[in-house]
């Protein structure tokens, strides 16, 4: 169904994207790890006590054993596509951000809407060596935010971003 | 107007407290707390310990309310903004940048009409709780810093007094009683409770009679808050902006300054259609629908004509009957199979529109000029059948101009084009301070 020759929404600007640090791949993945392991643990040992404890049901902890490292290998590949996928683009009066994968995403916020710009870092990022920008306009639906910079970049986009912000502000 | 009168709003004003009515008005609430407590005790004490714990907590209470009345003090500042402090133990100072007023609500609740008082609202966009509430004034005294109020933000002498007004649309009661008793909403509501006293005649059940007591309540407590919250609802025009009236026991009066709404949008049920009705709704920056007396509904029930006529003035180049909707492709109905006929989109060049909606149809519209971000969405099922989702955003509010379904191939260049025609709107808009605009 779908017309490869016709143009996709989500293509490239001119300049093309400003590609996050692939440490973010790596961040999202420690995440996983950290969330994913301990309830795969949990559910093998409760589907061995159950297969323990029930006549025929002995095949019941390596079944979700498999089916679930099937899933976290699928997380895995997925949650670092996703964090590839990000990708900003400053142009001269507006900033593009695109993200996703299954739910892909572009978001247009001129610079003279911008309210306030973040940069929040977590343990973790901080642990990698990465922030996250955020901006805000008066829409609370902008959802803006550009997560896996090295401190340094984010520190001189948000810098960059309030100062045109300053220059273009339009109220509300 | 003189250019002096437009530079010198900044007189300030020394502070003053609320009307000293104010804690009698608290009090007697408290009363009622008072009495309930009494009550509660009179069964297990006697009823003088009763009556004593009674009047002495009612004291106590009034007491307190005193001590927080006389903490509470507004005045103008040199820079011509409002000031509010409040708070006996935690102190409060608040700033209000009048440059930045959204809208200026007063307030009379039941209570406070007996003793001729009211409250002002006032709201200035900002990231979280921006509004300031004094309560109570004497009903001229709120009048009047109401008048203050507007014209310090519009930039005119704090004394212009209050702005002549045309009235524009009045709502009549029956059309109120009979819009609402054809919503979609009530319609169903019945339906469903019709549904379950069948489903009681045939199972002889209990859970059904107690359903359909909650499905077919809903509709009447609602029409009951609907005709207290819109009785005798006017909209009027002023220089200081739309004045929005109405009410029954509590009566609510809001101006929304010029410039300061939003987008709008367009409601009508099913049943509405062939009457030709609509309701009208808004988003103001900071303005939310709640019992406090703010509200996004900017007309509860209007003929179509009407509405669009008034959409019109405040937001002149948005004319409803005019727009050139270009439908959704034919393919979005695997997405939308009910409403996806309905789905469609208008440019003009003031704003863009979108047409959503089967059961409840709406319209929603934005002035390219009050946009804050673009954006699209796609989803796998949406990337299947080549369309995308555009949202123009807007401040939070109940409209969301959001054209679901557009063929993908285009819907890039619109977004381009929406922030581009955004941005030459914003170069030529109006100053905050709307009188400004006259006097240059």
């Amino acid at each position: 169904m779908v017309d490869n020759s016709e143009p996709n929404p989500f293509a490239p600007p001119p300049n093309g994207w400003t590609r996050v640090s692939p440490r973010l791949a790596l961040a999202r993945r420690i995440v996983l790890l950290l969330v994913y392991l301990p309830l795969q643990a949990a559910l093998c040992v409760g589907a061995y006590a159950i297969g323990a404890n029930v006549k025929g049901w002995a095949w019941l902890w390596w079944t979700v054993l498999l089916c679930g490292l099937v899933l976290f290998g699928w997380l895995w590949w997925y949650l670092g596509r996703r964090a590839r996928s990000w990708g900003y683009a400053e142009r001269a009066d507006d900033l593009l951000v695109t993200r996703g994968i299954l739910m892909r995403r572009l978001v247009i916020v001129p610079y003279g809407r911008m309210q306030l710009v973040d940069v929040t870092a977590g343990p973790i990022d901080r642990m990698l060596g990465l922030a996250r920008v955020q901006l805000h306009t008066a829409a609370a639906a902008t959802d803006a935010s550009i997560p896996g910079l090295t401190p340094d970049v984010a520190g001189a986009l948000r810098d960059q971003l309030a100062a045109l912000g300053e220059q273009r502000s339009a109220g509300l | 107007m003189t250019a002096d009168d437009a530079i010198s709003p900044s007189v300030s004003t020394t502070p003053v407290r609320t009307s000293p009515v104010t804690p009698a008005v608290h009090g007697i609430r408290s009363l009622g707390v008072a009495v309930v407590i009494a009550l509660v005790l009179n069964r297990s004490a006697s009823h003088t310990e009763a009556v004593i714990v009674a009047v002495v907590g009612a004291f106590l209470i009034w007491v307190w309310q005193v001590i927080e009345w006389r903490f509470c003090t507004y005045w103008f500042d040199a820079d011509g903004d409002l000031r509010v402090d409040s708070g006996v133990l935690k102190r409060n100072q608040r700033r209000l940048q009048l440059s930045r007023l959204q809208a200026v609500d007063v307030r009379q609740p039941v209570l406070a009409r007996i003793f001729g008082l009211a409250e002002l609202n006032v709201e200035v966009a900002g990231t979280h709780d921006s509004r300031v509430a004094l309560r109570f004034l004497s009903e001229h005294a709120a009048q009047d810093l109401r008048n203050q109020v507007l014209a310090r933000a519009a930039g005119v002498r704090h004394d212009a007094g209050e702005a002549p007004e045309q009235v524009l649309v009045t709502v009549p009661t029956q059309s109120l009683l009979l819009s609402y008793a054809l919503s979609t909403r009530t319609i169903g509501l019945l339906a469903l409770s019709a549904g379950f006293v069948a489903i009681l005649y045939w199972s002889e059940g209990t859970v059904g009679l107690f359903a359909a007591l909650i499905t077919g309540g809903l509709p009447i407590l609602g029409l009951f808050g609907e005709v207290s919250r819109w009785f005798d609802a006017t909209i009027a025009d002023s220089p200081d902006g739309l004045r929005i009236r109405g009410g029954l026991l509590q009566r609510v009066s809001q101006t929304v300054p010029p410039g300061r709404v939003q987008a709008v949008a367009f409601e009508q049920s099913l049943l509405w259609v062939r009457l030709g009705w609509v309701r009208v709704q808004i988003n103001v920056a900071g303005v939310r629908e709640d019992k406090k007396g703010g509200t996004t509904i900017l007309l509860p029930v209007a003929p179509w004509p009407v509405a669009t006529a008034l959409v019109q003035r405040i937001m002149p180049g948005l004319d409803f009957e005019n727009f050139d909707w270009q439908p959704a492709p034919r393919r979005a109905l695997w997405r939308h199979p009910i409403e996806g006929r309905r789905l469609a989109i208008a440019r003009v060049d003031a704003g863009l529109a979108t047409r959503s909606g089967f059961f409840v149809r709406r319209w929603h519209a934005i002035p390219h000029v009050r946009m804050q971000s673009v954006r699209i969405t796609q989803g796998w099922w949406s990337r299947r059948l080549d369309v995308a989702t555009l949202h123009v955003d807007s401040t939070p509010g109940p409209v969301h101009v959001v054209a679901r379904s557009r063929p993908a191939a285009t819907i890039s260049a619109l977004a381009f084009a929406e922030a581009d025609a955004a941005r030459l709107a914003r170069a030529s808009d109006g100053p905050a301070r709307w009188a400004r605009a006259v006097s240059q």
